[in-house]
């Protein structure tokens, strides 16, 4: 199935996003029809704080893409200083990620309030043009029979 | 949202009330329903008739930018859910019919007559939503009702509808299509709406260059209303900076101000964010009239710049009217048969406009937000709080009184390996439509421990859920995944039906395969399908992993303490000792009212009735009920959370007791202007608080000196202060001008030197229109200037550059009055904030839960703000937000054990080294070190104070902390499952 044709490859990528703003934004997305690339997939956990290296670095082992953070405006936190915090573990996350040689520019960090559906749908257009534009990840391309296989099973 | 799904409120839409009988306590009220034509309790709001609908209409919330269908849903977040069919655009009304039309339509139905006289007529010209509407839900026989209601009180909240700018011809609104209101222009912001966030001028939906906001526009005066609007100035800075930000094309924004009145808390520090950021040109002016420009389609503002002293006419792309709140249609007519009086403009009149909050002058009916006069969101939600508190008091009879536990049944046996159970729902062609449902039951059926996946129409239906129930029992699940819509949604209803047979509902997990899939991947529906079995797997991972989770209950201490008492503090020790429940109030003083009481307010504005008098008032209310005051007596110190709560007092009272819930009411300092303007030095340079402790207590005004014939007042000292407190105090305005009308009455020419006049609060803009008129005269300090105090030993004169008259102006006076700001109370504010952990903002309050939506709770669950503690606010606001923390203490007191989110962090000790991280980073004071052997320190996590974010979970060195229903293991799970 995943050929290696950049053209006709398709770019994995985990969205991490918190119950509140960003995933919210999602869902408003969808109730206003916005149509937006389909290859990412949301993780929903209740504030962007809670989102450590651990998470994002599980992800690009196990052959993602690109990685995205997302979580409500600074100031807008359900939980009043969340997003702060997420922005610290960010920034560890990024200097990991940096250290093993994946490009920086597979995972961002992105605030998306729960209004905002035409926002998240522009964000996830342009991180995934940006991730194909990279082509597949070093990790994914590592385990790309294991993803081949994939594509049968489901 | 909430409201909806509330057992006990029962939300009746698309109704009027057309009666209203009986006494307080005992109303009798009619109302008429018109008919929906569609029944509520089928609707599934799948949206299939509107996509059937041939019938276009206009549609009022999106101010008629855009077009609707005759079958309709008002907005995406509506309650109830149900669709409605707009009569006067469906073809099935006989009165959209054209003669013809209806002429053949009569034959028709006279010949069935003939034939059968039991026949109803029922022939619909269209029918297509009935046909496409899988549940039935469509009646075209639905009848208008009248519904009898007996309720013991009244809260009205109609809100207010916009000033109709087309009576002002010069602006050319409804002639020009590029003026338009600031409430279009809102609909064109909102992400979800018409123009999906983007302005856009409506005559050729090209982005302007260019844009001009009109301030003021049918209120304070001209040509229209004379009161403020209050949400209007702010709205406009905000508007201007979002413009500015997402949309960078749009160069030049002017805002033409008369006042920029920024008084709600925090409202100066963002204006202030305008100017650096340089989102828009201020311009201080009135235009005179709006033209357009045939030539390139432009307009042109015509207007004086009351600041440069120029003519100026600004071409502009587009023009905003920042236009007046007026009263609805229909609040006289309500009004009049709920035998309640309006004020000169229409408004719900309220009792008392120096002190009622709420009361409208008929007693058991109340009035909150604007349907009383214009209001900003913050004080919408306490007046709203409030009114529920009032009505409290003829409802004493239906208070729950002890928690009902709907009968949960016996909790059922779910050990053992992982038994899924799948059920993915067409959601009618929400889903079914994009997705090929059966594949992925197929599909679903094939992972790994799911022992049955089913298809459902609509899950979230009654017969829906029946189906998953039997899907439970039949095959022994112990987990369930529903493929559907949002959880965000849609989880309560499931995990009500769970808990219902006893399935623990932390259990359920949902993949959310409608509103972030196929609603939004419809024109790629393969990979659509794909994405939605990806979800399915991850959704199966994660509810392999699942743990039940039990609802833990801590015993609440039902009574409540109020702290200080003040104004606000007798309010809400008064709301909640009606109600029944037992409350102290301590005050450190030796008697009761705090500022009211005399010597320090003398008449209280604009009604100017004796402040003494109102105290006495509210205080023999309160003493008629069995609140205990505690005069002379400090808290000292204060531990424990919500239901518990232990306070130690000191002074007259020495004793420790305990509290379920805390009302903190011990109000604001005022600014100590020492040095400045000469204070301190001249003899003749007071205060405001000191002028109206010499009126109060009738003393002569001559300060050592002779009687005076002149006074200034010095407005905004120590209040938006960039050094200071940068906020706005906002009860000096209409203060001092009260004050000012007071000394010219008694013949002493009188001068205010002001920056913007923000008389906002009901009657003040009248009350300064009045003294204007009675010629005080009022001269405005030019920004970035102070006013100076000249003289020897006594002050003789207040220089100050007139920007109006373009020179220096020097007024001789013989009596300075500095109308002093607000600051924080000290050392109460510092104190609680150390006690009880409720954070202060900023400017040095103590900081509210949410600025809009939640005013007076706080971080600290179980402890509630009033009045200016939280911030200035004058004297109705205060009564408001006291009434409003009464309400949310009783909340918490009417119940005797609060429920605890089981959602939340806990320590595995093991794991622990005690390194104290999670005490750091935690904003609620949740976890704690403690010491469980010499040296041996380990976090505990108070549940009753975690709200369940899971960021100490984030930031534990050794993974000890779980951040329960989403630990590490269940993130895992997905993020595998998607790879798998
Ligand atoms: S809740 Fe959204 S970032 Fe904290």
């Amino acid at each position: 199935m995943a050929t290696k044709d950049k053209n006709s490859w398709d770019p994995e990528i985990v969205v991490f996003a918190c119950n509140w703003c960003s995933y919210a934004g999602a869902d408003t997305a969808g109730v206003s029809r916005i149509q937006h690339q389909p290859h990412f997939r949301m993780i929903r956990v209740m504030c962007s704080g809670r989102i450590q290296p651990a998470f994002v670095l599980r992800a690009f082992e196990r052959g993602a893409d690109g990685v995205l953070v997302s979580g409500c405006h600074i100031g807008e936190c359900h939980y009043i200083f969340g997003n702060e915090r997420a922005i610290e573990q960010f920034e560890k996350t990024m200097s990991i990620v940096k250290m093993l040689g994946i490009e920086e520019q597979r995972l961002r960090l992105e605030w998306i309030s729960s209004a905002e559906g035409a926002r998240f749908a522009e964000v996830i257009n342009e991180f995934t043009e940006q991730i194909r534009e990279l082509g597949p990840s070093p990790f994914g391309r590592k385990r790309s029979p294991a993803k081949a296989g994939k594509g049968v099973a489901g | 949202m909430d409201a909806g799904r509330h057992p006990l409120i029962e939300v009746i839409t698309n109704a009027e009330v057309v009666d209203c009988q009986g006494d307080p306590g005992n109303f009798e009220v009619t109302i008429h329903k018109n008919p929906r034509f569609v029944h509520e309790d089928l609707c599934v709001a799948c949206g299939q008739c509107v996509d059937a609908c041939p019938q276009v209409g206009g549609n009022e919330f999106d101010m008629g930018l855009k077009a609707r269908k005759a079958i309709y849903r008002p907005y995406p977040q509506s309650v109830p859910g149900a669709y409605v069919v707009d009569p006067e655009a469906c073809l099935n009304f006989m009165g959209f019919l054209d003669d013809k039309q209806r002429r053949r339509l009569e034959m028709i139905q006279k010949l069935k007559l003939k034939k059968d006289p039991e026949y109803t007529p029922n022939i619909l010209v269209c029918g297509h939503c009935m046909d496409n509407c899988d549940v039935d839900a469509i009646d075209f026989d639905m009848k208008g009702e009248d519904i009898h209601k007996d309720v013991g009180a009244v809260l009205v909240a109609v809100g207010f509808r916009e000033f109709d700018a087309r009576k002002l011809g010069n602006y050319g609104y409804g002639r020009l299509p590029n003026v338009v209101t600031s409430l279009e222009l809102e609909r064109m912001l909102t992400a979800g709406g018409v123009t999906n966030g983007h302005v856009v001028r409506p005559s050729d939906m090209k982005t302007p260059k260019s844009m001009v906001f009109i301030q003021c526009v049918g209120a304070r005066g001209e040509g229209g209303r004379p009161y403020c609007s209050r949400f209007c100035c702010m709205n406009a800075v905000k508007d201007s900076m979002m413009i500015r930000q997402h949309q960078p094309e749009v160069e030049d924004i002017t805002i033409l101000y008369t006042d920029l009145r920024a008084f709600g808390k925090g409202f100066d520090d963002f204006l202030q964010r305008s100017y650096d950021t340089h989102s828009a040109e201020y311009v201080r002016g009135r235009p005179a009239k709006v033209d357009h420009i045939p030539e390139d389609d432009t307009l042109e503002v015509f207007v004086e710049d009351t600041l440069g002293h120029e003519q100026r006419r600004i071409k502009t792309d587009l023009v905003v009217l920042s236009v007046a709140a007026a009263p609805n249609d229909g609040a006289i007519e309500l009004a009049e048969l709920m035998g309640i009086e309006t004020d000169q403009y229409g408004f719900i009149a309220k009792k008392d406009p120096a002190i009622s909050a709420v009361e409208s002058t008929r007693e058991g009916i109340y009035v909150c937000g604007s349907a009383s006069g214009p209001q900003i969101i913050p004080d919408c939600v306490a007046q709203a709080s409030a009114t529920a508190v009032r009505a409290q008091l003829f409802l004493t009879g239906h208070r729950i009184e002890e928690e009902e536990e709907h009968m949960d049944a016996e909790p059922m046996e779910l050990t053992g390996p992982p038994r899924v159970g799948v059920m993915v729902c067409h959601c009618g062609v929400n889903i079914g439509g994009v997705l090929d449902v059966d594949q992925l039951v197929e599909y679903a059926s094939t992972i790994p421990d799911v022992v049955v996946a089913q298809p459902n129409v609509f899950a979230c239906s009654s017969a829906g859920q029946d189906e998953l129930v039997e899907m439970i029992e039949e095959y022994d699940l112990n987990r369930v995944v529903v493929a559907a819509c949002t959880p965000r949604t849609h989880e309560p209803v499931f995990q009500e039906t769970l808990s219902r047979i006893g399935f623990n509902p932390y259990l359920l997990e949902m993949a959310n395969i409608r509103d972030q899939c196929s609603w939004v991947h419809s024109d790629q529906p393969e990979l659509a399908q794909e994405k939605a079995k990806t979800l399915i797997r991850m959704s199966v991972a994660r509810a392999r992993n699942l743990q039940p989770l039990i609802r833990e209950k801590v015993p609440m201490t039902r009574s409540a303490l109020v702290i200080g008492g003040g104004i606000a503090g007798i309010q809400a020790a008064t709301d909640l000792a009606v109600q029944g429940f037992p409350v102290t109030l301590v005050e450190k003083d030796d008697h009761l009212g705090g500022r009211l009481a005399r010597p320090n307010l003398d008449l209280l504005y604009p009604n100017l009735r004796s402040a003494q008098e109102v105290l006495d008032e509210k205080i023999e209310i309160l003493n008629r009920t069995d609140a205990r005051v505690l005069l002379s007596t400090e808290v000292e110190s204060m531990t424990g959370y919500v239901g518990s709560f232990e306070a130690t007092f000191k002074g007259q009272a020495n004793e420790t007791a305990s509290f379920g819930a805390v009302i903190i009411s011990t109000g604001a300092d005022l600014f100590e202007p020492d040095g400045l303007f000469c204070y301190g030095e001249m003899d003749n340079v007071i205060t405001s608080a000191q002028l109206e402790e010499m009126f109060c207590e009738g003393r002569d005004l001559s300060l050592g000196g002779s009687a005076p014939s002149s006074a200034s007042f010095i407005l905004c000292v120590g209040s938006r202060d960039p050094e200071g407190f940068t906020g706005c105090s906002r009860y000096c305005c209409p203060t001092a001008i009260k004050q000012a009308m007071e000394l010219h009455r008694k013949g002493i020419d009188t001068t205010v030197f002001y920056r913007d006049i923000r008389t906002v609060s009901k009657g003040a803009e009248e009350m300064y229109r009045q003294a204007r008129g009675e010629g005080v005269l009022f001269v405005r300090i030019p920004p970035g200037s102070q006013p100076e105090v000249v003289g020897g030993k006594r002050a003789e004169a207040v220089r100050c550059f007139d920007d109006l008259l373009g020179r220096h102006l020097e007024v001789p006076t013989d009596l300075v009055v500095l109308s002093v700001g607000m600051r924080p109370g000290q050392p109460e504010t510092e104190n609680f904030q150390e006690m009880l952990k409720v954070p202060v903002g900023t400017d040095g309050f103590l900081m509210e839960l949410h600025g809009e939506l939640a005013p007076v709770e706080t971080a600290v669950e179980g402890v509630m703000l009033a009045g200016t503690v939280q911030g200035p606010k004058d004297i109705v606001d205060t009564v408001a937000q006291a009434s409003a923390a009464a309400a949310k203490a009783s909340i918490f007191l009417a119940f005797d054990k609060v429920k605890i989110d089981p959602t939340v962090a806990t320590v595995d000790e093991n794991k622990c080294r005690g390194c104290g991280k999670c005490v750091d980073i935690c904003d609620f004071h949740a976890p704690e070190l403690v010491e469980i052997a010499p040296k041996l320190f380990v976090a505990r996590i108070n549940a009753s104070m975690c709200k369940g974010c899971g960021t100490c979970a984030s930031w534990c060195p050794t993974g000890a902390i779980i951040a329960r229903h989403f630990t590490d293991r269940q993130v895992h799970a997905m993020i595998d499952a998607f790879f798998g």
